[in-house]
């Protein structure tokens, strides 16, 4: 019955020469490492990661996927994103406890009704189930809400999207380091990269503190520390702003919450794990900081929130919060780019609260792009020159803002 | 630690009665021949220190200033000028 432990993946020693080095052993970094290896053939690949992989946002988020968003660009990508899951499980033999139990958005006024209209529309059209459920259907999907109208934010009905739901994050770590490493990546934990050196406008080599590795292709996936690293090393300005955010679990209980459910309003978001705690994600801090600290102004925020649409939680313990990093860009939208301005240097960044859903597909086309030189098209509306060009995506209005502004 | 901020009329507050500006990109550029490059630079981008810098905040729950000071992003503490 008990096998021998083995090890995901081995150790191997430092290269003075890579390929591709890969900046971040979060999921973007090791997705992309793991699709360079397994469709462009790419072998001789470093993800470089200074703490341990899963140590920023990959291990921190609240596990929540969906393809519900507002624009048509990041509708596409996030459909193939959710679809990914199952196939994903199967090809890295690895469980990653897709759970697609649906997610319910509540809205609390006409005005985030007819906004949800216009969202469950887009997505329709393109084959992502979603519709508007009145107060009475909301209520069927998730007994335990409160539709009556003795709360702050009365439930006008919501957006039903049941083909979202939960990923273990740290499985998908986990079986995408397994995966990239039995490709031959090699993974390198511990290890700081400190510099990057461009020569006549072409990435040379990266420097680490273990050392100095050449390298034509780098990929900055360093997620909350992206925008700092790119302007520290290469002198490239991103639309970032990095905050904190925060989340937190109760004490585990008895199945009472079947669906994720979402109010922008209450600025709180909720689901029962499977062992039975209800995880709930909160606003953030709204100025830019690395701290990752965790406040008792967002217990107490979170506590409020959901006892008063979830009353049967009122008394109910937090056992454990914790922050990590959002990087935040103006229109809620990541950058993805590459070759441009420095050849050979590329960038994903800029997933705020959003970037866990997204890492395997992103991963997949990030890796097409580093291959071939080319940027996909499923990934050219992403490009950095967006701002400047004032092509902002309209993803702002699909959420909560959750930016240093409000 | 939580953030308080020194509004240089009110003193040091907590931070929550106020709102966070932007960093300081100095004055806002010209618009006689400024291009989108420019201009994306003032409005967009960041610099994004993990460190000290010099940022504006506005004191809404407050007086109604607007100020800057430098503050520390891995400490959230208010902290010198550096050179
Ligand atoms: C509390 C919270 C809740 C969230 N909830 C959700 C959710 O429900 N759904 C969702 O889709 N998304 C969610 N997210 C967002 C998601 O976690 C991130 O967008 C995602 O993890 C970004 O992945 P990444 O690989 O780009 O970055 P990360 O996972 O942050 O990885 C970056 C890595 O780079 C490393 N690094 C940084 N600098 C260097 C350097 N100089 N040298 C070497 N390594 C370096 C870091 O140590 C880190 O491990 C949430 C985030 C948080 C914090
Ligand atoms: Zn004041």
């Amino acid at each position: 019955m008990f096998r021998k432990s083995e090890r995901l993946w081995g150790k191997a020693p430092l290269m003075s020469d890579y390929d591709a080095v890969i900046i971040g052993g979060g999921l973007h970094g090791l997705a992309t490492a793991y699709y360079l290896a397994r469709n462009h053939g790419m072998k001789n690949i470093a993800v470089i990661e200074k703490r341990h992989i899963g140590f920023g946002g990959a291990g921190r988020n609240t596990a929540i996927v969906r393809a519900n968003q507002r624009t048509k660009e990041n509708l596409s990508l996030y459909k193939e994103g959710l679809e990914l899951w199952p196939k994903l499980t199967a090809e890295l033999d690895y469980n990653l406890m897709f759970y697609n139990c649906g997610n319910l958005n509540l809205a609390h006024s006409e005005a985030a009704l007819s906004a949800m209209r216009m969202q469950v529309a887009s997505a329709r059209f393109f084959g992502i189930e979603s519709h508007i459920a009145d107060p009475k259907e909301c209520k069927e999907l998730v007994p335990a809400l409160n539709i009556s109208e003795d709360i702050t934010y009365p439930i006008f009905g919501g957006m039903y999207h049941p083909p979202g739901g939960i990923v273990r994050h740290d499985a998908v770590v986990w079986g995408l380091a397994k995966g990239a490493a039995k490709l031959g990546v090699h993974i390198h934990q511990g290890t700081e990269v400190l510099g990057i050196n461009v020569e006549k406008g072409k990435i040379t080599s990266v420097e680490t503190d273990q050392g100095t590795i050449s390298t034509p292709r780098v990929l900055n996936a360093a997620g909350g520390y992206s925008a700092s690293l790119s302007y520290k090393m290469l002198g490239i300005h991103l639309p970032v702003s990095v905050l904190t955010i925060q989340a937190m679990v109760t004490q585990p209980l008895k199945p009472l919450l079947d669906h994720v459910v979402s109010s922008g309003a209450y600025h709180c978001y909720a689901n029962q794990t499977l062992k039975g705690e209800i995880a709930t994600g909160a606003h953030m801090d709204p100025w830019p900081n690395y701290t990752t600290q965790t406040t008792a102004h967002y217990i107490k925020h979170q506590a409020e929130a959901l006892s008063e649409f979830l009353p049967c939680l009122r008394g109910v313990r937090f056992m454990r919060i914790w922050g990590g990093l959002a990087d935040m860009t103006p229109d809620m939208a990541p950058i993805m780019d590459g070759n441009d301005p420095i050849e050979g240097y590329y960038t994903d960044c800029g997933w705020g609260y959003f970037g866990f859903k997204s890492a395997a597909v992103t991963g997949k086309y990030m890796a097409q792009f580093m291959a071939d030189g080319e940027c996909p098209d499923m990934l050219r509306p992403f490009t950095l020159r967006r701002f400047e060009q004032h092509r902002l995506m309209g993803e702002m209005a699909g959420t909560v803002v959750y930016s240093p502004w409000n | 630690m939580a953030l308080t901020i020194t509004c240089p009329i009110c003193g040091r507050r907590n931070g929550y009665e106020f709102r966070f500006g932007g960093e300081d990109k100095g004055a806002r550029p010209d618009e006689e021949g400024l291009s989108p490059e420019d201009w994306c630079d003032y409005t967009h981008n960041n610099t994004c220190i993990a460190g000290i810098q010099k940022e504006w905040w506005y004191h809404r729950d407050g007086c109604g200033s607007w100020f800057t000071i430098h503050r520390n992003t891995i400490t959230n503490l208010e902290a010198e000028a550096t050179a």
